[in-house]
């Protein structure tokens, strides 16, 4: 459980920090998204009590971070951005050391690096120096730090970085499987991972939280209509038919088509889902359907959207972009390795 | 407790784990036997005045020429490193406070200080083999090394922990280890008692002088303790310091 209020963090002039307040509780992974420089490293440094705000409170599993910094810290697993480890040590001599340095005894340092290894997947380097290994298994070997006292707390700041997508995979299914247990803050600006893992998203920009909640609420509350992508083969006139289908709001040309191909993105109402109509319209009026698919307001959608700026510093309102056209192209939602 | 020996016993392995230790050792002992061969023979020459060899041995140019250089090659990337790699970050966030690290960083350096003269007790060995050897002095001067040694490498471990350029660090450790060993040398360049009693007080030189004769003075022992503390205090200062940028 940790519970920040009002944050502050000022370097000089510039406040990188406005004051913000969050709580992640027992068991639930949070993601906290933001472009960088966001101010999410400042954030995260102060909740792991590296980095003293300027103002604000932390209280990591009850324990006051700053009044009682050591009880806070036992119950805390920090991996942060760069994974800063002593190339000259083997890992399990390493896993040794920090197990002792959190306090461990000496009975329960073996079974702990043990564990902690297993589960990161450390098994066959266990003997290799840290100077030695590739990105990947370092970046392991910092979780496994993490979770080396068994921490009911752990924040992870960019933890997939840098790593190839095989690497990616084996990280993600880690945190999914130490989120199970344990409170979990997740930095990351991967838009794909957090649909993936977290319960609940903040977004934060210029250091203000300015979005917050389940990914499926804030994909709802940003959103304006939902609309169907059509492909047709031929048919240009199409349009007018479409916009007299019950529930549809508009229907315009797409783009992407092709010559022969007509495109056409049908707006509807919340409440409405015209696509059996569109079938038996295209069915009636002898159209080729060739492409018919539900467009989802993705969280990079909303995500652009909160964090673009124009010139003068105020972010883009939504009527003024279309989600389709400024996001870069993404899935959606990837595939889960299973 | 834990934590200070848990950070204490991996610097003095990274220590071992590099090959800057071997280098040190060896070039270490064979100024230290060269020197020692020296004023053996010279002193086996019936003309020389009398002495106990190992006076002549702690305290001579040579022994202040290496305590000066070796100073910062220990102490240099004692912090700094840890400050520009950024392993600092979890170390810092591990239940375990400023004052703990430089407590261990720096036990760890003073041993790996003292297994560098561990070896030099030969050389007593050797004398006590041929000749009497008066152990008195011979134990005062290895204290004197400890405590000299004890200051200088506080210093190092100070200017280490002000800076993540380890360059930077030694320079400084240099810097002031020079300082300090010239403010004890020029009191002869003042008229005024006090100055010239305050500059004895910190007099390295004459602090030699007083070990390697066998005169263990508790001023002494109080001053190095205090200054290496207030060094260690000042390093730990630095490092939570670095926290707030």
């Amino acid at each position: 459980m940790i519970e920040a209020q009002n944050l502050t963090r000022r370097y000089g002039d510039f406040t990188a920090v406005h004051g913000i307040s969050f709580t992640v509780g027992e068991g639930e992974i949070v993601g906290m998204l933001g472009p960088n420089g966001a101010g999410k490293t400042t954030t995260i440094r102060m909740i792991t009590g590296f980095l003293p705000p300027t103002s604000g409170q932390v209280t990591v599993a009850g324990k006051d971070l700053f009044e009682s910094p050591r009880e806070a810290r036992r119950q805390l697993g920090y991996l942060p951005e760069n994974v800063a480890l002593y190339g000259e040590m083997r890992v399990e001599e390493y896993l040794a050391y920090r197990a002792r340095l959190e306090g461990l005894g000496r009975s329960e340092v073996r079974g702990a690096i043990g564990e902690a290894a297993e589960r990161c997947l450390l098994a066959d380097v266990r003997h290799q120096l840290i100077g030695t290994l590739s990105k990947g298994y370092r970046q392991r070997v910092g979780l496994a730090t993490a979770i080396l006292h068994k921490p009911s707390t752990l924040v992870l700041d960019e933890p997939t970085v840098g790593l190839d997508p095989k690497q990616i995979i084996a990280i993600r299914e880690l945190i999914r499987d130490l989120g199970r247990e344990r409170t979990l803050l997740l930095s990351t600006h991967i838009l794909p991972e957090v649909e993936l893992l977290c319960n609940r998203v903040m977004i934060i920009d210029r250091g203000r939280i300015v979005a917050e909640g389940t990914p499926e609420a804030l994909r709802e509350r940003s959103v304006g209509n939902p609309s169907v992508r059509l492909t047709l083969k031929g048919a240009p006139d199409a349009g007018e038919t479409l916009k007299s289908l019950a529930g549809v709001i508009s229907a315009h040309a797409g783009a992407g088509a092709g010559a022969e191909n007509s495109a056409w993105v049908v707006e509807y109402a919340q409440a409405a889902d015209p696509r059996e109509e569109i079938f038996r319209a295209a069915v009636a009026r002898g159209w080729v359907l060739l492409e018919m698919a539900r467009e989802r307001t993705t969280l990079e959608d909303i995500f652009v959207r909160l964090t673009t700026h124009d010139q003068a510093g105020e972010p883009l309102s939504s009527d003024r972009s279309d989600p389709s056209d400024s996001a870069p192209s993404a899935p959606p939602t990837e595939e889960v390795p299973s | 407790m834990r934590a200070v020996l848990a950070t204490y016993s991996r610097e003095l392995r990274a220590y071992f784990f590099s090959p800057l230790a071997y280098v040190v050792l060896f070039f270490f002992l064979v100024v230290n036997g060269f020197m020692f061969s020296i004023i053996v023979r010279s002193l086996s020459d019936p003309s020389a005045p009398a002495g106990p060899p190992l006076a002549f041995f702690f305290g001579g140019f040579f022994f202040w020429i290496i305590l000066l250089l070796i100073t910062p090659v220990l102490t240099m990337r004692l912090i700094s490193e840890e400050l520009r790699s950024g392993s600092v970050e979890v170390l810092m966030t591990a239940p375990i406070t400023e004052g703990q690290v430089v407590a261990g960083k720096y036990l760890a350096v003073l041993t790996f200080y003292a297994s560098l003269w561990a070896p030099t007790l030969a050389y007593a060995g050797i004398l006590a083999y041929n000749a009497k050897v008066d152990w008195g002095p011979v134990a005062a001067g290895y204290l004197g090394i400890l405590c000299i040694g004890g200051l200088l490498l506080a210093i190092g471990t100070f200017a280490s922990a002000m800076t993540r350029s380890q360059l930077v660090a030694a320079f400084v450790t240099i810097a002031l280890v020079l300082l300090l060993f010239v403010l004890g040398l020029i009191d002869n360049l003042f008229t005024s008692e006090i100055t010239k009693q305050t500059l004895g007080y910190v007099s390295l030189v004459g602090h030699m002088e007083d070990f390697a004769k066998g005169i263990v003075d508790t001023r002494r022992l109080v001053f190095y303790a205090s200054a290496s503390w207030f060094f260690l205090f000042l390093a730990s200062r630095a490092l939570a310091d670095k926290k707030w940028r």
